[in-house]
């Protein structure tokens, strides 16, 4: 069947129900100039976060990619919201400190998103909490979380972490973080060796100061193309 | 609209315990519309082997007068009936020639061995990668639809009555939610000393 | 027809797209005077998975439960909205909303983005105002009709034939027959559904309550 789905404003790999033509010049969006982000510019790549006993944590690198060139080295992409709510942000970074402004407008997106991934950890009512928004308004809970690449890498490792103890405790957590931010760093070439993390529990919301990865590159000789 | 789909049509092989079945439903159209519907996609290659192609229709026929063209070559020089997974091998290599011009069909190959009567079925791709298994095969139109009934109904060791009665829950309930395939059906349970064939009736819309 | 978005940008595109496909199966009866629905849990999108214990079904009512999949941001947005206006209408006429009420409703929200869409595949099962059991199957621009039994979503193509040559025949299944059938073909798509797995919630609606229940399913 010949869908008309030439004439869409999005790709067409997603026509719901897919049997239904839409008419040529629909009232979805009108082509115009494009307001906001259709591709990021300068982007952060993973970030991480997770639940444990009596607070939770996230954390992401300071690195802002510009293509491949490592652009800015020293950017915060965790945010403190407010006495027990922190943030951190994948994706395109002018679009992150547009959200320090407003923040709610993050909802289904009017073909015209803010290109990020935000995890999201608070403390209320004894109870951490960590969820995950996408651009598109993908949202959901979950004890470990990860974006990106780090969905990849780090999350299995966190989830056989988390699943081996289901109750750990701070010191653990921020561990296992450090870890898994180490090797995003030796894996992902976009990601960094610089980091922060933020935590919140019923003290409420800190950012540690910036961190570094000490890593060993001494395996990287034995490397070979041949 | 995939050329894969534009005949409709649906084939489904079960092993069961020293028996084979295979059966195909009876549709020939095109696209939506209905032309026929006693459009046989499954044929006899032997004794206690069978055949079935669903896909471009054109394709089915040329492809089976192929096959028995090269079968009969085979069975000439050798002097000896063809054991399934040779037959396999034979549809394997006559697809793999047209690597980049294909026959738009995916067929399903049952049989018993010639000497040991063991049951075989197996399924291919349109350019002959090959796939042998224990259970059961689909292919066509309503795919998805024959998985889901074969992954209920099929267990191990089935007597060819129990084998014949899972094909053909499995088969007609498959094809009445597949405005592409339907019409009738038939089946074929091989067995070591007979074969049985037997015509189903299904909703003709 | 290149359009005008694809002009403006270069070459390497992962160009925007407000739809995505999150996977999930849904499956609901009507009994005699009970309904039940069953869903699982996992939330992927392409190879990976995000939750392996998402909620699909939402209570709307005392009598009345959906069940929604497809896109996963869509389905929250229209859950949002259809718990609100079924408060507003419990708030207004002093009652609450009837299932096939809700139904009405939940059609109409769907069709009133017939040009965008929610990419969400929505059953609505419960009691009607007689008390016997009713399911209601939507596609994403609100076309339902009421059904003795229904299945949606990633493998609703290999649940629905298996339900046909099951419940075709006019047999009224009792609840706890309508549950183990539930169970095994979720067990049946998970093991050829890489989009269904993890465990399966089970919602069965009766006069007396709405009691859930969970059940592993396969992780892999």
């Amino acid at each position: 069947m010949a869908l008309s789905s030439d004439f869409l404003p999005w790709p067409k790999e997603h026509a719901p129900g897919q049997f239904y033509t839409f008419p040529v010049g629909g009232s979805v969006a009108d082509f115009g100039p494009i307001t906001r982000t259709q591709n990021p510019m300068v982007v952060g790549t993973s970030v991480l976060g997770v639940k444990f006993a009596g607070g939770v944590a996230v954390a992401a690198d300071m690195l802002g990619s510009y293509g491949s060139l490592a652009r800015f080295r020293n950017i915060s992409r965790v945010m403190r919201v407010n006495d027990y709510t922190v943030l951190a942000c994948a994706g395109d970074y002018a679009d992150y400190q547009y959200l320090h402004d407003i923040i709610e407008q993050m909802v289904r997106s009017k073909l015209n998103p803010l290109w990020n991934t935000i995890l999201v950890g608070g403390y209320h009512d004894e109870e951490s909490f960590l969820g995950y928004v996408d651009r598109i308004g993908l949202a959901y809970e979950s004890p470990v979380v990860a974006t990106g690449f780090g969905a990849f890498i780090a999350l299995p490792l966190m989830r056989d972490a988390h699943e081996k103890n289901p109750n750990m405790s701070k010191d653990e957590a921020l561990t296992l973080l450090e870890r898994c931010l180490k090797i995003l760093y030796y894996r992902d070439s976009r990601a960094f060796n610089r980091y922060e993390i933020a935590i919140v529990t019923k003290d409420g919301a800190t950012i540690l100061p910036p961190a570094s990865c000490v890593t060993n590159w001494e395996i990287a000789h034995f490397v070979r193309n041949e | 609209m995939s050329i894969m789909s534009y005949n409709g049509g649906a084939v489904l092989a079960m092993r069961g315990k020293n028996c084979v079945a295979i059966g195909g439903d009876l549709r020939f159209g095109v696209q939506a519309q209905m032309v026929s519907s006693s459009f046989e996609k499954v044929f006899s290659m032997g004794d206690h082997l069978y055949i079935g192609m669903a896909g471009l229709a054109s394709d089915v026929q040329t492809v089976h007068e192929r096959l028995k063209f090269r079968l009969n070559l085979y069975e000439l020089r050798e002097g000896r009936s063809i054991k399934p997974n040779t037959f396999m091998s034979m549809v394997s290599n006559l697809l793999y020639e047209r690597r980049f011009g294909p026959y738009y069909i995916d067929p399903v190959i049952a049989g018993l061995d010639p000497i040991t009567f063991k049951p075989f079925i197996c399924s291919l791709d349109l350019i002959g990668c090959p796939m042998v298994t224990e259970d059961f095969v689909v292919s066509g139109t309503c795919a998805e639809q024959m998985f889901g009934m074969c992954e209920t109904l099929w267990e191990p060791d089935l007597e060819p009555e129990e084998l014949f009665e899972a094909i053909s829950q499995a088969l007609l309930s498959a094809v009445n939610r597949d405005a592409l395939s339907g019409s009738g059906a038939v089946i074929h349970l091989i067995e070591k000393d007979k074969v049985t064939t037997r015509v189903l009736k299904t909703r003709l819309d | 027809m290149p359009t005008v978005m694809e002009d403006c940008v270069g070459a390497i595109q992962h160009r925007f797209s407000p739809y995505s496909f999150n996977g999930g199966t849904l499956l609901a009866f009507a009994g005699s005077d009970f309904a039940l629905l069953a869903a699982d849990s996992r939330l992927s999108e392409g190879f990976g998975i995000h939750n392996r214990n998402a909620a699909r079904l939402h209570k709307l009512s005392e009598s009345c439960v959906l069940a929604c999949c497809g896109f996963q941001g869509d389905c929250l947005s229209l859950l949002r909205i259809l718990e609100a206006r079924v408060k507003m209408y419990k708030q207004t006429h002093q009652r609450p909303m009837t299932c096939p009420a809700i139904a009405s409703l939940l059609s109409q929200l769907l069709y009133s983005h017939r040009f965008f869409p929610y990419y969400c595949y929505c059953l609505i099962a419960g009691l009607d105002s007689q008390g016997q059991g009713a399911v209601f199957s939507f596609d994403p621009v609100g076309s339902y009709e009421r059904v003795p039994f229904s299945s949606l979503g990633s493998a609703s193509a290999q649940l629905q034939p298996l339900l046909d040559s099951q419940l075709s025949s006019g047999v009224q299944l009792s609840a706890s027959q309508a549950e183990q059938l539930a169970r095994d073909v979720f067990v049946s798509a998970a093991e050829r559904d890489v989009y269904t797995g993890d465990s399966v919630q089970v919602c069965l609606v009766s006069s007396v309550e709405v009691h859930r229940d969970s059940h592993s399913l396969r992780k892999d």
